[in-house]
């Protein structure tokens, strides 16, 4: 058990704030507050790093999503970091996201002494990211009509599309880290960008909830399905939610509601609420039991769904189920297959490039499905 | 402190705003605070400034006839004191400005008069190479005795001036000047007002100087930016003019052990706030 933990926040103006701390008897010195800040800044991505400051072996968590911000572990001189390592960032990870919520209503010695923790970024999360940095939405788009691209050219076609200097490397990043794109240098020097997986995002009926609902609150079910029935296929001439229409027709509601599910599923705590709903309809302290987070951020987080169309409440017993299911889903590109051989006949692309591509999708096709 | 004003109109239209602080969820709080000021229509608030916590933020707000006023403030700041200034943007906004805004026409003057009330806070950089006095400088500044043994700045080290300047608190951020420490240099001038970079006016130092010049007017351009050309007492130093030249900022002379550069400091430090007030307002 560490021997103490705090979290510490740089303001622009009043400098090193400790925001809270366990046990309240720490006491820390501006120099401490000072080397942590200095060790936490050598690292631009989320990190949990241990040093040795001042004869105390401190672990520090901090994450580019609250910048300025850091969870720092006191350890114990017979603790083993590596073995604590997992929970540290999680719970770090928890602690900030709760902190940017609201900081005072954080208990940090219940988080502490209960173990909560956030998991790292879901698969679902990692994919949602794409459709939040809109150079990267575009640069999907770019791939989908075109399969596989050379990165110079790619580069061009997104410097003419948005008008300004963008970094390729930067655009490409999240749909690099999803896998939705392999980027290799095929031959001496052209970089290749293969598209290895598509992706869709949408809002599901809450099917495996509502057949749920019917063996855990029957009293519900009836009109569960009713409100549900509204959303997606509502009496005429109101249209519904419908994912199937493309894109480009006006009546789609994918690209209008394709960033705020994005939105939705990135963020940590609206997504751990979300995800323990999609089994089944919950009361708020169930919710709180299941996620381990506080009942106040729950109703929060509840509400914010609720606003969405995500979420939809049963005054009567008082229980919270899922409205639409907001999903994120990756599959392989079979469409990809004539355009690889259409680029291979007109010399666009060569043998090697085409053979490469379909490798990658054999291999990925396993991943998929 | 207060880190942003806004006033807004009878359609949550934006008549006035202004950051004292940056801020990276700036769209989504105005998003807010429109939303704030619909939902305020139908409450009365007898006049009354009231408060709410939003994240780490806490949010001011009083209404009077078709205006909404609002100050983004810390969780941490004295309600009553903030409450008071409310109230005083509101009568001085009320008394000089409220016809104009009806009329759609420019408020002007109600900037100057909104600094006067809303800047509790002025956040002076201290920046320089390691050893060229910027500690001394700051003990200089507080009216401190100084030590007799040098001891390197780690990180940071943040202290405020003893009385106010323009009705303000300044706050001084005496950065460490050791290299190592210099990947803080970017994070810990964000949101300067003044930046001071301090140089021992030897040549080599000047010209290694040139680069801290460059960081400031990258990461913090709205700053006001002097020079100080320290330890004039020493035969090598280069005069303040000359050190003034290379770094191509207002450069001033200083023995930074000398008690009596105190108040002769202080006063350019002044002249900076109000210049780069009236900087501001030119842009």
């Amino acid at each position: 058990m560490p021997e103490a933990t705090f979290v510490v926040h740089l303001d622009d103006f009043q400098g090193f704030i400790v925001k809270a701390r366990h046990p309240e008897t720490l006491t820390l010195n501006e120099k401490v507050l000072n080397l942590i800040f200095y060790e936490q800044q050598k690292e631009k991505k989320e990190t949990l790093a241990v040093s040795e400051i001042e004869g105390l072996r401190i672990a520090i968590f901090s994450t580019p999503q609250y910048p300025g911000w850091m969870v720092c572990t006191l350890l114990g001189p017979e603790e083993d970091f590596d073995v604590i390592r997992g929970e540290l960032s999680g719970s770090g990870r928890l602690i900030l996201a709760l902190m940017s919520e609201d900081d005072e209503s954080v208990n940090l010695a219940e988080l502490v002494t209960s173990g909560s923790v956030l998991k790292e970024k879901s698969e679902e999360q990692i994919l949602a990211s794409i459709f939040l940095t809109p150079s990267s939405a575009l640069l999907l788009e770019r791939m989908q009509a075109e399969g596989v691209e050379k990165a110079a050219k790619l580069s061009i076609w997104l410097k003419n599309q948005v008008q300004d200097e963008v970094d390729l490397r930067e655009a490409m990043a999240p749909l690099m880290n999803s896998g939705i794109v392999k980027v290799e240098l095929i031959g001496k020097t052209a970089e290749t960008v293969f598209l290895v997986k598509d992706v869709f995002g949408y809002r599901a009926p809450p099917v495996e909830s509502i057949q749920k609902a019917k063996q855990t609150h029957p009293n519900i079910e009836e009109k569960y399905r009713e409100f549900v029935g509204q959303f997606f296929s509502p009496p005429p001439p109101n249209k519904g939610y419908n994912p199937t229409i493309p894109v480009d027709d006006p009546n789609s509601p994918i690209l209008e509601d394709r960033e705020k599910i994005s939105r939705l599923i990135a963020d940590s705590l609206n997504y751990m609420v979300l995800d323990t709903l999609r089994a089944e309809p919950l009361t708020v302290p169930d919710i709180s039991e299941k996620t381990a987070l506080p009942e106040s951020l729950v109703m929060k987080v509840l509400w914010s769904l609720e606003s969405e169309k995500v979420v939809v409440r049963f005054d009567e017993v008082d229980v919270w189920a899922l409205l639409t299911n907001p999903r994120i889903e990756s599959f392989v590109p079979e469409y990809v297959l004539p355009m690889i051989a259409k680029k291979v006949s007109e010399k666009e692309i060569t043998p090697q490039v085409a053979r490469r591509h379909l490798e990658l999708l054999i291999q990925n096709c396993g991943e998929v499905l | 402190m207060i880190r942003s004003v806004y006033v807004l109109g009878d359609q949550g239209n934006m008549l006035y705003s202004k950051d004292y602080a940056k801020s990276e969820s700036k769209t989504n709080l105005v998003e807010f605070l429109i939303n704030l000021t619909h939902f305020l229509k139908t409450v009365d608030l007898e006049d009354k400034t009231e408060f709410m916590n939003v994240a780490i933020s806490r949010i001011f707000f009083a209404k009077r006839d078709s205006f909404t006023f609002h100050f983004v403030a810390d969780k941490a700041d004295d309600a009553t004191q903030i409450e008071e200034k409310m109230g005083q943007l509101v009568d001085s906004f009320m008394r000089d400005y409220a016809n104009l805004a009806l009329a759609n026409q420019p408020l002007d003057g109600f900037d100057e008069k909104v600094d006067e009330i809303a800047v509790t806070m002025v956040k002076v950089a201290i920046l320089g190479f390691a050893g060229v006095g910027k500690t001394t400088t700051l003990h200089l500044l507080r009216g401190e005795t100084l030590p007799l043994v040098h001891d390197p700045t780690i990180g940071v080290s943040i202290k405020k001036l003893p009385e106010e300047v323009e009705n303000a608190n300044i706050v001084l951020w005496d950065l460490a000047g050791q290299s190592r420490f210099s990947i803080l240099w970017a994070k810990m001038i964000a949101n300067a007002q003044v930046v001071i970079i301090v140089t021992d006016s030897t040549l080599e130092n000047v010209l290694r100087s040139k680069k801290l010049v460059t960081l400031v007017k990258d990461e913090v351009p709205d700053a006001k930016v002097i020079g100080i050309a320290n330890k004039q007492d020493l035969p090598t130093a280069l005069t303040p003019e000359r050190v003034g030249q290379i770094l191509g900022i207002p450069t001033y002379e200083l023995v930074a052990i000398d008690i009596s550069y105190r108040d002769r400091l202080i006063q350019i430090i002044r002249r900076a706030i109000l210049e780069g007030k009236a900087e501001a307002k030119a842009a």
